[in-house]
């Protein structure tokens, strides 16, 4: 049974929509990601979901409850904020007990949770301390210290790791799957951030403009995206958006673009003739080898692997990932190929949807996915 | 580098003398004779010392009966200027409705208009209420003039407070009140501190309305009280004013040695950082 759920939610501001028709089921204990741009409507979601905002129309649910007009502090949730929101006047001890406090947890029992709290979250030694007083990771466990003390049914975490530096954001990001593993709690995350999503989401909804574009498995919103939207922005860098048109001809569907040809075979029958959308991740495109002439126009060399840039001729720009060895002088020309099997067809438009069968290769594209990140 | 030093110390120092020296002065008058008292030469620290005046004032004078009411004037504007501001910030920074800043506004235009303007209307409109020449009707029109500062000081301290924190505490449980008391207050403090400093000493010190709205001994505050008592056409009793200015000192000598440390804490930080 969904242990949150939103039902035809819908969130104006005045004459702006910030959130339009929502549908959203997340499954008791999991962890889902709310993954978009600024100003896409993922923090509205959450806010309405913790009760700082309300749904203008439709519900949502916590368990099988109703909450829309129940008070954030009724709803048995607990939330991270971006900027932790530690009340500067208390000390850390006092920060983690006062949802104890607020809720009737006798005096004396207090002290046994938030020592028991601090101890799983290494933060015995700082009790006594103020906010002011830890480092941007202190005050990020208290932050989570304050949401775990007492045992909530769903956690709320908006974009907690954003305020951290690189490394101690990786660090969190682990200890945040563990900690999910551990408690076996239902968690909404929302982040704009799509490597945090993809190494730690069960599941991810990409939204953007109010709207949900896509709500399924990290690997299935890489290897599958939904529509156009979603194609162009999850994966680093980015996948190449070739705008052209679909024909049927003899052999079946062929895309025809700028400078290319291509067969696309498993087209669904939402397919039609005319404008159309070729998405072709970086490492599917196969540089060095194929019909398409180009030349190389950029080379960025991060080690391990070279991002390169090539322009088919009167035509659109194409970015590859090659292994770190393999370099081209620029302006040199290079013949390029698509990796048929990986292509993926749009419709047109800005968030056309997807017109051909998920990959098949899925396992493949996604250990290549890790490695880049 | 040192000369520069020196001439800058030269320059604060100056200043500093410039301010203390009228209060020293002050000091320095109200403790010295009748017949010392424009002695030429004159003598800067006096040759006999008494306390005479201040006897005077307390015991032959009605100056505790102004002293009673000025404290009472004060203390009563400064409650309920800051509990107004405070709550009316409140609404003006979290909650939005429509008119919101325009009412912001109108409330600091009434602060733009010369008391003169105001002071006859408010006066007629207290004597229809029946509070003309009472304690109280001067609590109303130094609210009247009061509260607009104090709200656009407060406004500015409580946009500062972060809305996460109000938010964190309504998620932990807290109702909208309970979040106000446990977690906007505390962090609005040296504000209102300094907001009722303000609002004290500018009580304290008024005149012009005191002068108009009050003309019985028993509701008329120092200000008014001391000059009409003091003060004649013929003669200025200035040892007995010295040592009165001296006694209307005291009390905002008093807050401000323990109010500082807050006063300053507040314009430094205002406690924005989560």
């Amino acid at each position: 049974m969904a242990d949150v759920s939103f039902q035809r939610v819908r969130k104006a501001f005045g004459s702006f929509t910030a959130v339009s028709d929502l549908n959203l089921e997340i499954d008791q204990g999991e962890f889902v990601s709310l993954l978009g741009p600024s100003g896409c409507g993922k923090t509205t979601t959450l806010r309405m979901l913790a009760g700082l905002e309300f749904p203008t129309s439709g519900d949502i649910r916590i368990g099988a409850r109703v909450v829309n007009d129940v008070a954030p502090g009724d709803r048995d949730i607990a939330m991270v904020f971006q900027s932790y929101a530690l009340y500067p006047h208390m000390t850390v001890e006092q920060n983690i007990a006062y949802p104890l406090k607020k809720r009737g947890v006798p005096k004396a029992e207090r002290p046994a949770m938030v020592a028991k709290t601090a101890e799983l979250l290494h933060l015995s030694e700082l009790l006594k301390r103020k906010p002011k007083q830890l480092s941007g990771g202190q005050q990020q466990r208290v932050a989570l210290g304050r949401a775990l003390v007492r045992d909530p049914k769903v956690f709320l975490l908006d974009e907690p790791l954003s305020n951290l530096d690189a490394k101690l954001r990786t660090y969190m990001r682990a200890e945040l799957v563990e900690l999910h593993r551990r408690l076996g709690r239902t968690m909404v995350y929302v982040t704009h951030d799509q490597l945090e999503a993809m190494t730690m989401s069960d599941r991810i909804a990409v939204m953007e403009g109010g709207i949900l574009q896509q709500f399924a498995p990290p690997t299935e919103v890489y290897n599958a995206p939904a529509n156009r939207f979603v194609a162009g922005f999850i994966g680093t860098p980015g996948m190449n958006l070739i705008d052209g048109a679909l024909a049927q001809e003899a052999g079946g569907w062929v895309f025809r673009g700028p400078g290319l040809a291509q067969a696309v075979p498993d087209l669904g029958p939402e397919a039609t003739s005319g404008a159309a959308c070729l998405g072709i991740r970086p490492e599917d495109l196969v540089i060095g080898d194929g019909p398409i002439e180009t030349q190389v126009r950029l080379i960025e060399q991060t080690g391990h692997e070279n991002i390169v840039v090539v322009e088919i001729a009167g035509g659109p720009r194409l970015t590859g990932r090659v292994p770190g060895h393999r370099l081209w002088r620029l302006g040199e020309p290079v013949r390029c190929g698509i990796n048929a099997a990986n292509v993926h067809v749009f419709a047109a438009g800005p968030t056309g949807v997807r017109l051909n069968a998920p990959i098949q290769g899925a396992v493949y594209s996604m250990q290549q996915s890790e490695a880049v990140q | 580098m040192k000369l520069r030093s020196i001439l800058f110390n030269l320059f604060a120092w100056s200043i500093v003398l410039m301010v203390a020296f009228p209060l020293f002065w002050m000091l320095v008058t109200s403790v010295k004779p009748q017949f010392e008292l424009f002695r030429r030469p004159p003598t800067f620290l006096p040759e006999t010392w008494t306390f005479e005046h201040y006897a005077r004032l307390l015991y032959d004078t009605n100056f505790l009966v102004y002293f009673r009411n000025s404290l009472v004037l004060s203390t009563t504007t400064t409650i309920v200027v800051v509990v107004i501001a405070t709550l009316g910030c409140y609404s003006l920074v979290r909650f939005r409705y429509r008119g919101r800043e325009s009412l912001a506004f109108l409330v600091l235009f009434t602060y733009l208009l010369p008391s003169v303007v105001l002071i006859l209307p408010l006066y007629l409109m207290l004597v229809q209420l029946g509070l003309s020449n009472t304690i109280f009707s001067l609590v109303i029109a130094y609210t009247t003039f009061a509260l607009p500062y104090a709200l656009w000081l407060l406004r500015s301290f409580m946009a500062g407070i972060p809305e996460d924190l109000e938010n964190a505490a309504l998620v932990d449980g807290a109702t909208r009140l309970g979040a106000f008391r446990d977690v906007i207050l505390p962090q609005l403090l040296p504000g209102i501190i300094s907001t009722a400093l303000f609002t004290f000493i500018l009580s304290w010190n008024e005149y012009l309305y005191a002068l108009v709205l009050v003309n019985s001994d028993n509701a008329r505050p120092l200000t008014t009280g001391v000059m009409n008592m003091l003060i004649s056409s013929f003669n200025i009793e200035w040892s007995l004013l010295m040592a009165a200015s001296v006694m209307m000192s005291v009390p905002l000598i008093i807050a401000f040695a323990f109010l500082q440390s807050y006063l300053t804490r507040g314009f430094g930080a205002g406690g924005v950082k989560g």
